[in-house]
């Protein structure tokens, strides 16, 4: 069983690497009109770094999930790619902090071990993932993009917050609701046909509404707002089985998100772009009449790697025919390119990861594994849907990252530690399957 | 555009090997899911999936079905977190008796001891075959009847 589970993430991992390398071939037939061996020579680097993780997980998480590696590898693979085809020294970064990342994913491997220590400080956990949400809005460190308060800059490094403090309040979530449960079930009470949370136990519900209407006005982001808020409530379904607190939680934000769209005139003009793009189709509208059109041009298969056309031919000074190619319309690049066919794939890799998450929140032996398990995939999975929903204009397009695919250092580095501590429940809760005794147990009673 | 074939090639050759990968990995999560569901005793949600039960403090008192409800006999219930009973879908034991409220009783822990309180339900709750007025407290053996079904405490 054990050399059998990373056995398959290794042979899951050739594909990947192979991936990659037509990728970058592709990109270079195109952009250079003649095929050398860089490509190949990419495809080898990339392939030792993941085997080089590999290893250290076959020592480390023997009966982790097999396939949530190989899986993230080929979203940071379709990223590398694509940012490579737009801006080499970009995709130069990207490499770097992918290397980064992968180190943070094995101290965080190394050093979390006993994830239960995670539950001892959740408060300070939560303390800092909120400190850290807020800090963009601080004199001299915030930076402000677009409208929204997203980055922060010290010296030359900059980061986006947003990206980390998802990772510190799931892990919050988790324990106090591992913690709550209970009463939160027992203490219901049915008011004309619908299950209400006891009163005492609705404040922490209200804290956590509190906290993304905050960020819609503080911090100006819907996408965030919207990914905190979502996670929580797919959280408090599965700590309370009771759907009537899902749908009491949406009614809640919608009624929020609404207010808030009416009065605070950033979220408004976002609101208003969404849905009225052709009122300033050179203007505010731009990026997302772009993104649609750049989709609609890929047709089924796309126009191939290299083809799209991200600048205006020809434009002085340049002009973008894609705003934030590599970053927010990423996505749309990729359909471009790759076509229907490449963005269904695209949407299946995310599924798929949804699918291997949750399974591991299924086989989880306690509570707080179980919710850890459930909020990091639903946070990563929902980021997925914001942005991607964003660019096809399902709703408000926002600056949240594709995680692993769109540039960026947090992103990617925030993501595989989410990746690590997944992989940490999961190999906890592999062995205990596979152990008679402790599955026995568990299922004896109920 | 002189690689224009190449390109292709490259372009549709990425499609089937991303699309195989992928299949293959959704097979397998298939197969996987297959072997490892276990049967889910109840249909009250998640919250009583194996896992929770081993909550902190341990499983040492549980509600076991005597008749009726549309429960199996010696069907157990462990008191973890208490337990609501009522006809409702959203009550931790599901009970199909005609004579049950939608949120009928429940039955919890406090202090180490173990207590049954009736919800205001229509038809009353049975405690040792007498009517239950508000909340009792439960001991080992004794038997708790809703309608025509009914429960008994079993103490470890």
């Amino acid at each position: 069983m054990r050399s059998g589970t990373r056995n398959r993430e290794l042979a899951a991992l050739v594909p990947v690497a192979l991936l990659l390398t037509a990728g970058f071939a592709a990109v270079f037939a195109q952009e250079s009109s003649r095929l050398g061996n860089l490509s190949v020579i990419y495809g080898a680097y990339f392939f030792a770094v993941c085997l080089a993780t590999h290893i250290y997980l076959r020592i480390r998480l023997p009966d982790a999930d097999p396939y949530l590696f190989p899986l993230m590898a080929l979203l940071t693979a379709f990223g590398l790619v694509m940012i490579y085809r737009i801006d080499e020294s970009l995709a130069r970064d990207q490499a770097n902090w992918f290397v980064l990342g992968l180190v943070l994913f094995a101290l965080t491997i190394q050093f979390l071990r006993d994830y239960e220590i995670l539950e001892r400080y959740r408060y300070t956990i939560a303390a800092i993932g909120l400190l850290i949400l807020m800090a963009p809005r601080l004199p001299g460190i915030g930076e402000q993009v677009n409208g929204a308060y997203l980055g922060v800059k010290v010296g030359p490094l900059s980061f986006q917050p947003a990206e980390f403090s998802k990772i510190a309040i799931v892990i919050f979530l988790a324990s106090y609701l591992r913690e709550n449960r209970e009463v939160l079930i027992v203490g219901a009470r049915r008011i004309l046909g619908v299950t209400l949370p006891p009163l005492k136990h609705f404040g922490p519900m209200l804290v956590v509404w509190g906290a993304s209407m905050f960020m819609l006005v503080f911090i100006r982001d819907l996408g965030s707002s919207l990914m905190f808020f979502a996670a929580f409530l797919a959280l408090l379904y599965v700590a309370t089985g009771r759907f009537s607190f899902v749908v009491i939680g949406m009614a809640m934000f919608v009624v929020g998100a609404w207010f808030f769209a009416t009065t605070v005139p950033h979220v408004h003009q976002r609101v208003e772009i969404w849905l009225h793009p052709y009122h300033d189709p050179r203007g505010a509208g731009y990026q997302i009449l772009q993104s649609i059109f750049a989709q609609a041009d890929g047709g089924l298969f796309g126009k191939g790697f290299g083809q799209g056309l991200i600048t205006i031919p020809g434009a002085h000074p340049p002009a973008a025919l894609l705003p934030a190619a590599q970053t927010d319309t990423i996505y749309s690049l990729i359909v471009n390119e790759l076509g229907l066919f490449g963005a269904c794939g695209v949407i299946l890799i995310y599924l798929l990861i949804a699918a291997r998450g949750f399974k591991v929140a299924l086989l989880a032996n306690d509570g707080f594994s179980k919710l850890l398990a459930t909020g990091l995939t639903a946070v990563f999975s929902i980021q997925a849907f914001v942005i991607i929903g964003g660019v096809t204009r399902v709703i408000p397009l926002t600056g949240v990252t594709l995680p692993f695919v769109s540039y960026g250092g947090s992103s990617i580095v925030a993501n595989f530690v989410l990746l690590a501590l997944l992989l940490l429940v999961s190999d906890r809760a592999r062995r205990e399957a596979v152990q008679p005794a402790g599955r026995d147990l568990a299922l004896g009673v109920t | 555009m002189a690689y224009d074939p190449i390109s292709v090639a490259l372009k549709f050759g990425f499609l089937a090997v991303l699309y195989l990968f992928l299949l293959v990995i959704a097979r397998s999560a298939f197969k996987d899911l297959r072997r490892t569901t276990s049967p889910a005793p109840d249909a009250t949600g998640f919250h009583s999936a194996p896992g929770f039960a081993e909550a902190p403090g341990g499983v040492d008192a549980w509600l076991v079905v005597e008749r009726g409800g549309g429960l199996e006999r010696d069907q157990r219930f462990d008191l973890i977190g208490g337990l609501s009973i009522g006809r409702s879908k959203d009550s931790d034991v599901q009970i199909e008796d005609r004579y049950a409220s939608g949120l009928h009783a429940r039955v919890f822990e406090r202090g180490g001891r173990y207590f049954v309180e009736d919800m205001n339900s229509t038809n009353g709750t049975l405690l040792n075959g007498a009517t239950l007025k508000g909340e009792a407290e439960l001991i080992d053996g004794d038997t708790v009847q809703i309608g025509d079904t009914e429960f008994r405490l079993e103490v470890q």
